[in-house]
């Protein structure tokens, strides 16, 4: 029983490699992810980490109303400069400046009058880019704010303490620096795209393309039951799945080097004993993907209908992470207990520092594979059908 | 030995085959003739088990192919209706395939390989990977692959099927030689010439059903004709007048 199952992968796996140019290509498949990934953080997020004081420019119209705001920018460590542009609006929606300050023509004499002087900000808030800018330049008004209110109180023997009931420290626990941390969300439903994506072209060809060729028929006569013949060809897809996986984990560790090396604000550096942990959560989903896949290309009718049913067959599973990116989501038990979810779940803890509890681990894994056996006796069953043999 | 009894299968409302039976026996070559669509390839499936007959039975040396495939699959050597082979396998590594799938292994599969490139003269091919293979060339390895393991009982669908004359006639002495051996050969063809110059026996199918069977010789006098295709056409309208009896019987 081994033998004939093992016969059947080794065929298959040697038949398949020498298809260099899809070989390659399935390769090269996973590591769009993570170079996808380097691309947005490196160059992306490099734009979103909070300039230095020193590095900071406010642009403002109007400051020859207000020196002493001026004075106390410069004083500050950051800079103020004075724009000539007479549509600041549309200088900042075109990108020009992330924001200016205009000063009212009669700031000068509100400012002296010790009353309060309406001033504005012109941003754009759908520029991701801008936003650090933007905090810089509002954190410096709302200083110079509470030191001229100082002044004013003191002078009329005022505490100033009394002015402010409450005062805010945010303390930042996000893994990465900049904003660019939100991206690290991305990985998970990256890789679970590329389990879903690693073999599916050896599961079709191995099926439904064998089907096609004509070579089914006479290799089906052989004294070997057909859960073997299907187990040897899922085994050598499996295969190839882990080997595309490997590759894309590889892939991301070396990006992860290279972000932290670039210094571009992400915290985390996962070991590479977490990135095997990875691996290994996405072997019980590499079990299911293949199921799934055998399942498909048994039952359609050809090698195309197969290949439009799996194009789109990875995207599902990576929904979920998809829109995890922009909405997180609390693991609970259970999401561990729906395939690709719960992986996709622990992954992201994972990439950003945290330690998943080991009881989600096996929940998640135990579930996935109970459900990939099942899909695989499935496939068997699909399989001992008599047109399978048979295309059209 | 191949024994098949009232085999019936449907495809949904249409009747494949029905009330088929007959027998091939060892050390003689039987031919299965018919025009396309009488049922040659569905009795064959499933006397090489892909199929099973929704009445009847088909045994290969007494083995049921639909209680025991596997056993039966053993004994059995096939060319089937579809002949596909790996473009990026050697035609070598395509019959080393399939012994290995019929548990061979080591020297015993390398001689046998050997014996067959010999057999079929396919030295120039042997370790040539299979796309761009001519029909020839396709059929050889499809035909050593087929037997590998020297199966007692030999089933060929259509084997000449689009051959040239020097491949056609490589086959039939393979046949004969198959034959000569006391192994058991059936197969199928819709070619007059070719069936009347190999068989020992002949079985004659039309519309799903037996029409006749005989030796050669037994059908010449049967049919008063000594051409095996004027045979072929005096069965077939004798079958096309029964036919119209029976219904004409139903309907009164």
């Amino acid at each position: 029983m081994l033998s004939n199952i093992r016969v059947v992968a080794t065929k298959e796996l040697k038949d398949n490699l020498r298809d260099r140019r899809s070989t390659i290509l399935s390769l090269i498949y996973p590591l769009v992810g993570p170079v996808l990934l380097g691309i947005l953080i490196i160059l992306v997020g490099a734009s979103l980490v909070a300039p230095r004081v020193s590095e900071h420019v406010v642009v403002a119209k109007g400051s020859d109303q207000a020196p002493d705001f001026v004075a106390f920018v410069r004083d500050q460590g950051a800079d103020i400069v004075e724009t000539d542009i007479d549509d600041v609006a549309q200088a900042v929606r075109g990108g020009m400046h992330p924001a200016v300050v205009v000063f009212p023509d009669n700031y000068a004499d509100l400012h002296d009058n010790e009353q309060t002087a309406q001033i504005q900000l012109i941003i754009d808030s759908s520029r991701l880019s801008s936003i650090m800018s933007i905090g810089r330049t509002i954190e410096l008004i709302n200083r110079y704010n509470r030191q001229v209110a100082d002044q004013r109180l003191t002078t009329r023997e005022v505490a100033p303490e009394l002015a402010y009931p409450m005062e805010i420290r945010s303390v930042n626990v996000a893994a990465s620096l900049s904003i660019s941390g939100i991206f690290l969300n991305m990985m998970a439903p990256f890789l679970i795209f590329s389990v879903f994506l690693g073999g599916v072209y050896m599961a079709i060809d191995t099926t439904a393309g064998e089907r096609e060729r004509g070579s089914l028929e006479p290799l089906l006569i052989n004294p070997v039951p057909r859960w073997q013949f299907m187990l040897g060809k899922y085994l050598a897809s499996l295969a190839f799945t882990a080997l595309a996986v490997l590759m894309g984990v590889i892939a991301y560790k070396l990006i992860f080097e290279l972000i932290r090396v670039m210094g571009v604000g992400i915290k985390t550096n996962p070991s590479i004993a977490e990135f095997a942990l990875i691996f290994a959560i996405c072997v019980p989903i590499m079990m299911l993907a293949v199921a799934i896949q055998i399942i498909i290309a048994t039952v359609s009718k050809s090698f195309k209908e197969t290949q439009t049913l799996l194009g789109l067959l990875p995207l599902l599973p990576s929904l979920p992470g998809m829109i995890m990116i922009f909405v997180p989501l609390q693991a609970t038990t259970w999401m561990m207990l729906v395939p690709t979810y719960g992986q996709t779940l622990l992954i992201s803890q994972i990439v950003r520092g945290d330690v998943p509890p080991t009881g989600d681990i096996l929940l998640a894994s135990g579930s996935t594979a109970v459900i990939a056996a099942l899909l695989c006796w499935l496939a068997a069953h699909f399989y001992a059908r008599e047109q399978v043999a048979f295309a059209g | 030995m191949i024994e098949v009894r009232n085999l019936g299968k449907s495809f949904g409302n249409l009747v494949a085959v029905e009330n088929v039976s007959f027998i091939a026996r060892d050390g003689e070559i039987t031919g299965l003739i018919g025009p396309n669509g009488a049922g040659k390839t569905t009795t064959l499936r499933i006397l090489y088990t892909l199929m099973r007959p929704d009445s009847g039975i088909a045994l290969v040396d007494g083995f049921d192919t639909s209680t025991a495939p596997q056993e039966a699959q053993r004994r059995l050597g096939v060319l089937p209706d579809n002949r596909g082979l790996y473009p990026r396998l050697t035609a070598r590594e395509h019959i080393r395939y399939f012994g290995r799938l019929h548990g061979m292994s080591g020297e015993p599969l390398e001689s046998a390989i050997d014996d067959l490139v010999a057999t079929l003269g396919m030295e120039d091919v042997a370790d040539r990977r299979a796309k761009g293979f001519s029909k020839g060339q396709t059929l050889k390895v499809a035909l050593a692959r087929a037997l590998v393991h020297r199966p007692h009982n030999v089933l060929l669908d259509e084997p000449t099927n689009g051959l040239d004359v020097a491949s056609s006639r490589a086959v039939r002495d393979l046949v004969h030689r198959i034959r000569d051996e006391g192994r058991c050969v059936l197969f199928s063809s819709h070619i007059m010439a070719e069936v009347q110059a190999l068989c020992d026996r002949i079985v004659v199918m039309g519309n799903g059903r037996i029409v006749a069977i005989g030796t050669p010789g037994e059908l010449r006098d049967r049919t008063g004709e000594s051409d095996l295709e004027e045979i072929f056409v005096a069965i077939a309208n004798e079958e096309v007048r029964l036919r119209a009896s029976d219904r004409e019987k139903a309907v009164a």
